[in-house]
């Protein structure tokens, strides 16, 4: 019974993390109509940023976390305003732009910081116990800082000008510009957004799980994936999903093993593109 | 307010304007009637940026247009209400309404709104729902107080009559009648002539991407009640 209610927070905590990195990914997707393949890279890059400034330059870890978020924000803001907005429109282009960039990063990363994962330890460890449950602090501090970026997220996107301006220009975004927004600012704002978060969440996850050039590959499956399965573009469908897949990989992990686990996840996605090819939440496809 | 001089607009190889003139006068509303492919809605997109003129040029209060992005346009004081509506399906019909006063701050946007909602009870019987949801001539609603909501010197409406009942038909008139009554310059776009010249001032009948003939409702009635049935 401990271990059932241990491995379900684990799972939210997953899901959670997940949450924040399936957001971006739907959020650029949906108002830019773009599938941003870089999205695993700027998740590394958090890591390796949070790394660099707490061992090189001895910065305290929510110092390098908030570095973190900020520096793959603007990267990204960089990247979407000068390359990818000249070709936003052009599918293939986006996805060579995008790809091409994940692929500079991630060998960046190699020949900066070298093949090898660095001992990139979480700042506090111990684990909570109470009633009929165990949870380790630094997935607790994972999960809380996760909730608040999401609720932050959702509070932007529906409840702000700005979001109000970003859901606009998805819908349509030619009418949206003759109403007087500004897509070469809202587009590299909400691009930054995106990437801030997935280097947000590699620069605290990165510490618990693992550090690598390569991990950003299962990142962007994972992030497809959810987004797959919650329904293209669905803000809503991403969130849910995404917890949904932190439970099943924590119960199957303990339970089947990770290989099974996997296999269930695909299988589920599977199932969901025969039963509700538009996911979840998903709309009706829409013309673009 | 704004004169438009030799427009030229391609699609390609079709030629959709062929070197249009046309001016509007502060606080009138000029109508642009014709068939089906006239051009009517390449002057108007023309004319807020949304498609490229290959040749001409749109001057606005003073200021020519032709180097401004779309979205320049739209903040420099123009209004659009799209062919075929166009609202934001998923977003509410507040959101819609001040997607058109984005970035003016909080108080011109309770003032647009406290405006719009007040000439327009549906706005605010209807305001958290998904304007999707709308029938045609509600969404229409929207789409007006959307291209209002930024207070525009002038707006241009792109065939609000389409696939309207006549009821509807007299509300949406009912409404131009208001911006009319506000000062609101108007340029405005359709196929039904009948109803549209018991609104304008003046008016062009256009064909094939010129314009016909221009003048006041009484010189253009009988050519553009032709054209309807063209
Ligand atoms: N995006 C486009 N691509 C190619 N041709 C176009 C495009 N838009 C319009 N055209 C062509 O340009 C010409 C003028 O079209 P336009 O939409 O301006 O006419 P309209 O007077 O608004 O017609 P309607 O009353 O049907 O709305 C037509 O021949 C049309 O086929
Ligand atoms: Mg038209």
């Amino acid at each position: 019974m401990e271990g059932l209610v241990a491995t379900g927070l684990i799972g939210i905590s997953l899901g959670a993390q997940y949450a924040l990195l399936a957001l971006g990914f739907t959020l650029i997707f949906g108002i830019l109509g773009v599938v941003n393949f870089a999205h695993g890279g700027f998740y590394v890059l958090g890591g390796y940023i949070a790394y660099a400034t707490t061992t090189h330059l001895g910065a305290p870890y929510p110092v390098a976390v908030v570095i973190a978020a900020l520096g793959t924000a603007g990267l990204g803001y960089v990247f979407e305003r000068f390359l990818l907005e000249r070709l936003v429109d052009d599918h293939l282009a986006t996805l060579m732009l995008t790809l091409g960039l994940y692929l500079m990063m991630s060998s960046g990363i190699l020949v900066v910081f070298g093949p090898e994962s660095p001992s990139f330890e979480f700042p506090i460890t111990g684990v909570l116990r109470g009633g009929g449950f165990y949870f380790p602090l630094q997935n607790l501090i994972v999960l809380a800082v996760c909730i608040v970026a999401i609720v932050t997220l959702y509070w932007l996107v529906y409840h702000t000008d700005f979001g109000r301006a970003l859901r606009a220009l998805a819908d349509d975004r030619a009418v949206a510009a003759a109403q007087g927004l500004r897509p070469k600012l809202l587009f590299p704002l909400a691009f930054a957004l995106a990437t801030g978060l997935a280097g947000l969440t590699g620069a605290l996850v990165t510490p618990i799980l693992s550090l690598a050039p390569h991990i950003g590959d299962p990142v962007l499956a994972t992030s497809f994936l959810i987004v797959i399965l919650g329904g293209l573009g669905s803000v809503g469908g991403a969130t849910v999903a995404a917890f949904i897949v932190g439970l099943i990989e924590a119960y199957s992990a303990v339970y089947l093993g990770g290989s099974k686990g996997a296999l269930a996840l695909f299988t589920l996605v599977l199932l969901m593109l025969v039963i509700r090819p538009s996911g979840l939440f998903g709309r009706e496809a829409r013309g673009a | 307010m704004l004169a438009v001089e030799n427009l030229e607009v391609r699609y390609g190889g079709i030629m959709a304007l062929r070197g249009v003139s046309i001016e509007v006068a502060k606080g009138e509303t000029v109508l642009l009637v014709g068939a089906n492919g006239a051009g009517k809605s390449s002057l108007i997109n023309a004319v807020i940026g949304l498609v490229n003129a290959s040749k001409g040029s749109v001057r606005f209060a003073g200021r020519d247009l032709s180097a401004l992005s779309c979205d320049c346009r739209a903040r420099a004081g123009i209004g659009y209400s799209p062919e075929g509506r166009r609202v934001f399906s998923t977003m509410s019909v507040k959101d819609n309404v001040l997607t058109g006063a984005h970035g003016r701050g909080k108080v011109a946007q309770r003032e647009a709104w406290d405006w719009l909602s007040g000439i327009f009870p549906l706005l605010k019987e209807r305001a958290a729902q998904p304007a999707g949801q709308l029938s045609g001539g509600e969404q229409q609603i929207v789409a007006f107080a959307r291209a209002m909501s930024s207070f525009p010197d002038l707006v241009l409406l792109d065939e609000p009559f389409l696939g309207l009942a006549p009821v509807w038909i007299a509300r949406i008139s009912e409404a131009v009648r208001q911006m009319q009554a506000r000062g609101t310059t108007i340029l405005m776009t359709e196929q039904m002539a009948r109803p549209a010249l018991k609104l304008a001032t003046r008016g062009y009948v256009m064909r094939g991407g010129e314009v016909r003939r221009s003048g006041t409702v009484a010189e253009i009635r009988d050519l553009a009640l032709a054209e309807e049935y063209l």
